[in-house]
């Protein structure tokens, strides 16, 4: 029996390993704990033409919480390149010098709880950037509350998120409540579907998002099926099989953009000619290229926009391509340090609660978002809507 | 019927890989007794060179040389490099623990597998890099009988798996290095008065069985598309299950175990729920765990008492 117990141990040790794999990994990454980028105030001549007044220097740090390794990564690495080259530009434009501090929390809330706590013990920390999931928020609340921390996530949609518990707490996308019935009217309405089959991938963003679609579905007389599925899965084949010839439409709210690229390419594989319907996790022209697939975005393309193009062009040489989380991170980024700025030229010091007052009262003509930016009493971003797109010979076509 | 059917074509092709990935872990295990937990990610590496191939001989819209030589350039530069990452593996991490007690050389597994994650996250960046086998073959040529299909990728993956299997029973059961590499399972001492060389023989299981991992790495990339740092990780504990399943140290059971569980999968995400798969997967596992731990073709080890 020895050889069994040995397997046996081996088992448990591997499923504990599975269980907390973000814990364990924390150990050979905590270098992004507390990664501190200066950024030099390089003051150029433009720059000089805007200059300060402020008797006050401007100076400060900002932090960014961001799933920068773990599963995750390919979002936080996206989050923290347009986050940094917010800085960088916001430095160079203005003349100040802010820094960066990274934070890295695997998506995952206690590693979440664990970077917060050290932003606050910070002192030099007046604003924080993230994090970037739902869930991580909820576990940071009370910390950043208790602080009287302001922070802005580019990403985090839960609906309840807003709800009055957390008042230094900003986002600039729109919530989930928003989307689900905006890409359910249009499968109605636009698309003329019948059936629906709906699968989540088992983040709390995805089933939220099913949930409410599929509740605006149903109430429009659309007949819906749920499956779901986790992100890890690299086969989607036997799901696929499932996919009934009287289904018009296959509605993913997934976060991950090459899932859903093998995702259509295993129902050409098997002959289904159901319409591909995706949520804003998947846009991501570089990723998801399915032929007469749709997708829902919080803002248009960013490099559908003329305002932007020297910007997307600042990032490709930089950093290369990018998908759906980046640019919001650069609106949030900007918005903590457009709110700290001000309070400088006012030759005010800007501290914590000086930044809060300062987000909730911006009030930015235009962003790169392609929408102005004002921040409702609840920390929602006014005015946000979803666009819908279609994917026509690789490209992105805005259908609505 | 013909959903029965096409749930076969899928679970085929998804043992073909766990069955390639499990065959790594159970000869190690057959030889050193070890659980080569890092396995995984040697797969991940070998995913890797494969795309470094393809991306390098023009990408999948423009390659520069024939499908055929291309294919077989990704699997053998996958091969070698994985079987190279294989070999430095057991001598750096395993080789200086080796009479070491057996948890060391475990915990040593699981740090390997880790800094490969973090290293290929480090070097690679975190980035889905995709195959784009679509833009190389179209999805739709291939098998047709009626309704079910099989896609040319599936058929290529399928047959260089029972290639390779086939590569392997006989060089394990035909030739002496085969010979050499049962006895050192056998009994590693008696093996060495016999005058095996023991080290080189563990050298050359580690070798093939990343070769393996490495050619796994490839078939997935080509029909599964996506590769990624993290990759490694749920490939090989499900690999770790086809080999528990199939009876840890035999061979042919890690081929069976694999098969098992690719068909596992396909059939509760397609007649139960895709939302259970992984639950019904380990589930599994315990369940042999508990009432034969031996697995389908191991063998019950004998207590003297």
């Amino acid at each position: 029996m020895r050889r069994t117990t040995g397997i046996a141990f081996a088992l448990a040790l591997a499923l504990v390993a599975a269980a907390c794999s973000g814990g364990a990994e924390t150990t050979t990454t905590t270098v992004g704990g507390a990664t501190t980028t200066t950024q030099g105030a390089t003051t150029t001549t433009q720059g000089a033409t805007t200059t300060t007044q402020a008797p006050v220097a401007c100076v400060g740090k900002i932090g960014v919480m961001a799933p920068i390794t773990g599963p995750a990564a390919s979002i936080g690495e996206e989050q923290r390149n347009w986050a940094q080259l917010a800085v960088d530009m916001f430095n160079e434009e203005n003349g100040t010098s802010f820094e960066m501090v990274e934070g890295d929390t695997q998506l995952d809330p206690a590693q979440a709880s664990t970077v917060a706590q050290q932003f606050v013990a910070d002192g030099d920390i007046i604003a924080v950037v993230g994090p970037a999931g739902s869930q991580e928020v909820e576990a940071v609340g009370p910390i950043f509350t208790d602080a009287s921390m302001p922070f802005v996530s580019m990403s985090a949609t839960r609906e309840s998120l807003t709800d009055g518990t957390s008042p230094t707490f900003f986002r600039v996308v729109p919530h989930d409540g928003e989307q689900g019935p905006t890409d359910a009217r249009f499968m109605a309405d636009e698309l003329g579907a019948k059936k629906v089959m709906i699968i989540d991938d088992q983040t709390s963003y995805s089933t939220g998002l099913a949930d409410t679609t599929a509740a605006t579905l149903e109430a429009s007389g659309v007949d819906v099926t749920r499956e779901s599925v986790s992100q890890d899965q690299t086969d989607f084949s036997a799901l696929v099989s499932k996919i009934g010839d009287d289904v018009d439409v296959v509605f993913l709210p997934w976060q991950i953009a090459a899932n859903a690229e093998v995702f259509g390419g295993q129902m050409a594989e098997q002959g289904k000619d159901a319409v591909l319907f995706g949520s804003d996790g998947l846009f991501s022209p570089g990723d998801f290229t399915i032929e007469g697939a749709y997708v829902s975005s919080f803002a248009p393309d960013i490099r559908g926009i003329p305002e932007d193009a020297e910007l997307v062009a600042a990032y490709e040489e930089q950093y290369g391509d990018f998908g759906t989380f980046g640019p919001p991170t650069y609106a949030a980024m900007i918005v903590a340090l457009e709110a700290a700025k001000s309070i400088c030229d006012a030759g005010a010091e800007p501290t914590r609660e000086a930044v809060v007052e300062a987000i909730g009262s911006i009030d930015l003509p235009s962003s790169v978002l392609g929408i102005p930016i004002r921040f409702a009493a609840s920390g929602d971003i006014e005015g946000a809507r979803f666009f819908i797109f279609r994917i026509e010979g690789g490209e992105y076509v805005l259908v609505k | 019927m013909e959903f029965l059917l096409q749930q076969v074509v899928n679970g085929l092709t998804l043992g073909s890989v766990y069955a390639l990935i499990a065959l790594g872990y159970s000869m190690v295990y057959g030889i050193l007794k070890l659980l080569n937990f890092a396995h995984g990610d040697v797969y991940m590496v070998g995913a890797f060179a494969g795309y470094a191939v393809l991306v390098g001989l023009g990408g999948p819209a423009d390659p520069r040389v024939p499908l055929a030589v291309l294919f077989l350039l990704m699997f053998l530069a996958a091969m070698l490099v994985s079987g190279a990452l294989g070999v430095a593996i057991e001598r750096f991490a395993y080789r200086p623990l080796r009479n070491a007690p057996r948890i060391a050389p475990l915990i040593s597994a699981i740090g390997v597998s880790f800094f490969l994650q973090n290293a290929a996250l480090l070097v690679l960046g975190a980035r889905f890099r995709t195959y784009g086998t679509a833009k190389m073959i179209d999805p739709g040529t291939g098998l047709h009988w009626g309704p079910l299909r099989i896609s040319l990728v599936r058929i290529i993956v399928i047959v260089s798996a029972v290639l390779l299997m086939v590569a392997l029973q006989v060089l394990v059961k035909r030739t002496r290095l085969g010979k050499a590499m049962r006895a050192t399972a056998i009994d590693r001492e008696a093996a060495t008065m016999m005058g095996i060389d023991v080290d080189t023989i563990i050298i050359v299981t580690f070798f093939i069985g990343s070769v393996l991992a490495g050619a796994a790495g490839v078939m997935v990339g080509l029909v599964f598309s996506r590769v990624y740092h993290f990759m490694g990780f749920v490939a090989g504990l499900k690999g770790f299950t086809a080999a528990v399943i199939g009876g840890i140290g035999s061979i042919p059971g890690a081929m069976l175990g694999g098969l098992f569980i690719g068909f596992a999968e396909s059939f509760s995400a397609a007649y139960i729920s895709s939302t259970f798969q992984n639950l019904i997967v380990f589930l599994i596992l315990i369940a042999f765990m508990l009432i034969r731990p031996w697995g389908l073709l191991g063998t019950p080890e004998l207590v003297k008492v």
